[in-house]
């Protein structure tokens, strides 16, 4: 038999024979091991859960033109350099001051299907424009024009000329369906919303956009390498981000994962404390056996070995069980907190097992010198 | 030239004398008793010839090498390869069976080597025991694994501490004739005891007290069996 084979066959005697003393060691690496993956998933998932979540206060990039011709054909050039997965949404505005009962007021062309993407935080009393011929107003203008859903209101454009001109000013005046009432507790109150071909419809004008509102889900890093990459690569478009809400998205992010891995650093001392404890205890306990060992040729360095390794072991299980408790922890907590699913990171099941098994080892450093120093001739010694 | 030889041993706690001028030789293939009433110096002596103590003053030739003079690191390797420990508690280490119990010397000495293990069960008579542990086992058969374990590396001497103060009456005589066949093998043995009986079985009995070697007997009429007085 081979040297290896027995140490193996002692140490796995040591811990299965011992099960039951062994037990409080083998609890606490577990759970140490079980809150160590747990945290670690969340803390890797957390960007991508709270992206989602950030996304649900808006859009956090802005293309505006840098010429004077701003297209939906430009608007897809600079989408194109967002991948697939991470773009949430994308709303194209085009502004023109309208009149209603001969008041000035913004209207704004959009696509609602995109916008309901870009602004979930939207509070839409009423149904969304769908149709041809149907307006949202925000409740700013409601309020001031006395609209309500379900009216109906004549929505005139006059295109300013310059003085002088000799072409003719377009003037429209179309009615207009209520549909919805808008509430955001911003300037979006201001506004009447309409669908762009209606925009078009009213003021003639085909084609080009003021600007779009573009909703990524990724961290700020990426986003910045996004903006950057379409700034360089596509030239009619100006891409910013919305610095309130990636500044803000950022601080939280890296409070949040701050927090996590400072109550992961604190859970590892403890489970170190723990296991340390009661590896001291399990030492004082085999005193005798450590002295017969001893006696019987054992080096210290054997002595070492073998406690070293019957702790890895346990480190080396506890991980184990600490991975897939770990990831149900996660998946629990992240169904509670952020209403989805985590993803398994199987890189974390060599960190997790590793971490165990040095955390062990540090613990078992400690009560495995007290053990090199027992006295066989004291510890052996008759009755 | 003596297996074993000490050579103006004293052991010194303070003002205590442990050991007080011990002079003893053991040739090789000799049976030794050591006698002495409690504190009298057996353990210390047995200690320092067991390489787990060293003396305050002394020489301590075994097989040639002042083992005295040898540092911890080497009086272990000195104690794996030369000497077989018994002991009056058995010590034998309760998550492993017999057989691994004997395969830890093994491990220690050399290479673990299953086979001859439950060889050396079997010359105690002990091989249909080999996968009990030892709570399994009675007080004479677990003593019986400890002289398994002890002989198992062939070492130049067993030394026996109070082998047979755990047991009873059969026991103690099967213990007593399992040295009688080491012994006959040629082992060289040295066995403290407090049993007269098991004392005199042997061929040479020093008594110590007070740290100092009181009487030395030679046992003239020696069988190597052991004679209960009723």
């Amino acid at each position: 038999m081979k040297k290896r084979k027995m140490f193996l066959r002692m140490i796995t005697a040591s811990l299965m024979r011992r099960r039951s003393r062994m037990l409080v060691a083998f609890l606490a690496i577990a759970i140490g091991a079980t809150i160590l993956s747990g945290l670690m998933t969340i803390y890797f998932d957390v960007p991508r859960q709270m992206g989602a979540q950030f996304r649900n206060y808006g859009a956090n990039m802005i293309f505006t033109p840098t010429g004077e011709d701003f297209t939906n054909e430009d608007l897809e050039s600079g989408l194109s350099h967002i991948k697939s997965s991470d773009l949430v949404g994308a709303a194209p505005y085009r502004y023109e001051t309208v009149r209603i009962h001969e008041q000035p007021i913004m209207a704004a062309g959009t696509s609602m299907e995109d916008v309901k993407k870009t602004s979930p935080y939207w509070l839409v009393e009423g149904e969304w424009p769908a149709a041809a011929g149907e307006v949202m107003v925000g409740q700013g203008v409601a309020e001031s024009l006395q609209l309500k859903q379900g009216d109906t209101v004549a929505i005139r454009y006059t295109e300013e000329t310059e003085e002088g001109a000799e072409e003719e000013a377009a003037d429209n005046e179309i009615d207009y369906k209520v549909t919805a009432v808008l509430s955001t507790g911003g300037s979006e109150e201001d506004y009447v919303y309409m669908n762009m071909e209606d925009l078009e419809e009213l003021t003639g004008l085909a084609g080009s956009i003021d600007l779009a509102e573009v909703s990524i889900s990724s961290g700020a890093d990426q986003l910045n390498s996004y903006m950057e990459q379409i700034n360089s690569e596509v030239p009619s478009v100006d891409a910013r981000l919305v610095k309130r809400v990636t500044a803000s998205e950022t601080t939280v992010l890296s409070k949040l994962q701050a927090l996590v891995l400072l109550v992961t650093v604190i859970v590892l001392a403890l489970t170190m404390i723990c296991v340390a404890t009661t590896m001291t205890a399990v030492v004082a306990e085999r005193r005798k056996e450590i002295g017969l060992r001893k006696a019987i040729g054992a080096s210290d360095k054997s002595i070492v070995t073998e406690f070293m390794g019957e702790g890895m072991m346990l480190g080396g299980l506890g991980g184990i069980v600490g991975v897939f408790l770990g990831f149900a922890f996660a998946q629990t907590i992240s169904k509670h907190v952020f209403s989805s699913s985590i993803i398994f990171r199987p890189g974390l099941v060599p960190l997790t097992i590793a971490a165990s098994i040095l955390v062990t080892g540090i613990a078992c450093l400690s009560p495995i010198r007290s053990a090199t120093k027992v006295d066989p001739a004291l510890v052996l010694k008759g009755e | 030239m003596s297996l074993l030889e000490l050579k103006h041993i004293y052991k010194i706690y303070g003002e205590l004398h442990a050991l007080d001028d011990v002079n003893l030789k053991v040739e090789k293939g000799e049976w030794v008793s050591i006698m002495g009433p409690s504190g009298s110096g057996k353990s210390t002596m047995m200690n320092i010839i067991g390489c787990m103590d060293k003396p305050s003053k002394g020489e301590v030739l075994l097989d040639g090498v002042d083992i005295a003079r040898e540092s911890g690191k080497n009086l272990t390797t000195i104690r794996r390869d030369k000497i077989g420990l018994i002991f009056q508690q058995f010590h034998l280490v309760n998550y492993l069976n017999a057989l691994e119990n004997v395969m830890l010397a093994q491990y220690y000495h050399s290479i673990p080597d299953e086979k001859e293990a439950l060889e050396a069960l079997d010359r105690v008579g002990l091989a249909d025991r080999a996968k009990h542990l030892p709570s399994q086992l009675s007080g004479g058969e677990q003593q019986r694994v400890c002289v398994a374990r002890a002989l198992i590396n062939h070492p130049e001497i067993i030394l026996a501490d109070e082998p047979t103060g755990n047991l009873d009456d059969a026991n103690e005589e099967t213990v007593v004739d399992l040295f009688h066949k080491l012994h006959d093998e040629g082992t060289t043995l040295i066995v403290v005891t407090h049993d007269p009986e098991v004392a005199e079985v042997a061929q040479r009995t020093v008594v110590l007290r007070n740290g100092k070697i009181h009487k030395e007997t030679v046992n003239t009429n020696f069988t190597g069996k052991i004679r209960f007085r009723d």
